[in-house]
């Protein structure tokens, strides 16, 4: 293997054994999506429901306890992917930098962190909209799992800028569950009985539960909608990226540099 | 008449400067050192040393003044920068790729001289600091630089692993590699070949005499 393909390939390698080795967060995909799936199953009751699908502009009348599921499953997954990735980021910010002094190119650790979260993200989409078709049938599941992953990408995105942002890891911790929950809440007509007003489109979880809704209870593919939620994680890694260079500038001279590069052993 | 023979430096800094705000770290420090110098700059805590450590391996960026290293550099930062998740070996692995290495028979000989070849396998959350440390110190050294920043490189080593960094740091300095110390101790100064002292900004050649030394108490782990 050449040097680039084996930077990018180690970096990439423990990327994903960093998901793995976070306990906290396994414990959460394994337990805690079908804890929370089965208790709104269970609480939540089956009214109908309206939803104002805007992909298509059609009013839905939907079963409120399924709608309820997919929300949370939205929300489940924005947690712990968001959590997933300022976790990362936080942690190994010191040591990346550390790794760029020594040589490493930035663009193969950014990139690496990149496909490890969209893996990741894929799974726990996959899991999650694997519980929901324990309880029900979503017209289209693979779409369904497709609007869970891309809100937990853009999730993943708004995780890598606060941690690369904030110096504090409850702080980090905080505003992810905060926005994630008020996101949901805001999206969802059962919480927000004025979720037809105009602006919740602006908020990360629109797209993403507009698809998920779609693929729950009609034949509608949104794909417009589809790109929504990886728009937010492009503008959220672009924020962290721009972060991340500033953090792990070399600031010795090009030439000190050129001299040190050329005496590589 | 020509010029005296004046040999090749291997670190040179010239009138660094930096401050935080109101307050000025660094006024000016400059000096030279050639190649196979094993050098010691001490300082009371919050004199500037760590600061300018990150300037000299371009971490941190001087407000004025340049400086200029020849060849590899390698740097060991005052705390362990690890990643808790990783094995000691994948901590290796993770370096060679990064100082494109073809092996890492240095990293081992450091293992077996400091004594931690047995955690190889350990993920580095569980181990001690010192042990930690050690990690710390193998990844500035397993490329081989020709010139060495250390800063406080032996907080937390025992006695013995302390007098093995010594040996350790002899040995490169004896090999051509240019190494600085940063400590707030003026310790074992006569392993030193030149010492400065970091006082009021800048950088002075010093001479410990009989008095208190900058730092509150002398052993490897004061920190």
């Amino acid at each position: 293997m050449d040097a680039p393909g084996r930077r990018f390939a180690t970096a990439s390698s423990f990327a994903l054994l960093e998901h793995t080795r976070n306990r906290f967060a396994l414990v959460l995909v394994v337990f805690y999506i079908p804890f929370w799936l089965t208790m709104e199953h269970w609480f939540v009751a089956s009214a109908p429901t309206g939803f104002l699908l805007r992909a298509t502009g059609r009013h839905l009348t939907v079963d409120g306890n399924r709608l309820t599921m997919v929300s949370g499953a939205l929300n489940a997954v924005t947690l712990i992917v968001g959590f997933m990735m300022f976790m990362t980021t936080f942690k190994s910010l010191a040591f990346d930098r550390r790794l760029v002094l020594a040589g490493y190119p930035r663009i193969c650790l950014l990139v690496a962190k990149v496909g490890a979260m969209l893996l990741a993200a894929a799974l726990i989409s996959a899991y999650a909209t694997a519980v929901i078709c324990w309880y029900w049938d979503p017209v289209r599941p693979w779409l369904l799992m497709a609007g869970v992953f891309t809100a937990g990408v853009g999730y993943g995105g708004i995780g890598i800028l606060l941690g690369a942002f904030l110096r504090n890891e409850l702080a980090g911790l905080f505003v992810i569950i905060m926005t994630s929950l008020l996101d949901t809440m805001l999206q969802n007509p059962i919480s927000n009985p004025g979720a037809t007003k105009g602006g919740v489109q602006f908020l990360p979880e629109y797209g993403p539960t507009q698809v998920s809704v779609a693929a729950g209870f009609s034949d509608a593919t949104p794909y417009e909608h589809l790109l929504l939620g990886p728009v937010w994680f492009a503008a959220m890694w672009l924020l962290g990226t721009a972060a991340f260079h500033l953090r792990t500038r070399d600031h010795r001279p090009a030439a000190g540099r050129a001299l040190s590069a050329a005496a590589r052993p | 008449m020509a010029a005296p023979y004046a040999p090749p430096h291997a670190l040179r800094v010239s009138a660094v400067h930096k401050s935080y705000g109101a307050r000025r770290v660094l006024r000016g420090v400059s000096f030279d050192l050639g190649p196979g110098t094993l050098a010691g700059i001490v300082g009371e805590n919050g004199a500037g040393k760590t600061t300018l450590l990150r300037i000299l391996c371009g971490q941190t960026a001087a407000d004025a003044g340049a400086v200029e290293h020849r060849g590899r550099l390698g740097y060991c930062p005052q705390e362990t920068v690890l990643n808790d998740f990783l094995t000691v070996a994948q901590h290796l692995r993770y370096f060679q790729v990064a100082y494109g290495l073809s092996g890492l028979r240095r990293a081992e000989e450091l293992m077996e001289e400091l004594h931690f070849s047995e955690y190889r396998h350990s993920r580095v959350a569980v181990l001690s600091g010192g042990t930690r440390q050690k990690l710390n110190l193998t990844l500035a050294l397993m490329h081989d630089p020709q010139v060495l920043l250390l800063d406080e490189p032996y907080q937390g080593f025992d006695w013995e692993t302390y007098l093995r960094f010594w040996g350790v740091a002899a040995r490169l300095r004896d090999r051509g590699c240019c190494i600085v110390v940063v400590s707030h101790l003026a310790w074992d100064t006569e392993r030193l070949d030149r010492l400065y002292r970091l006082h009021d900004g800048v950088a002075a050649r010093w001479q410990p005499g009989p008095g208190p030394a900058p730092g509150p108490a002398p052993g490897p782990g004061g920190g």
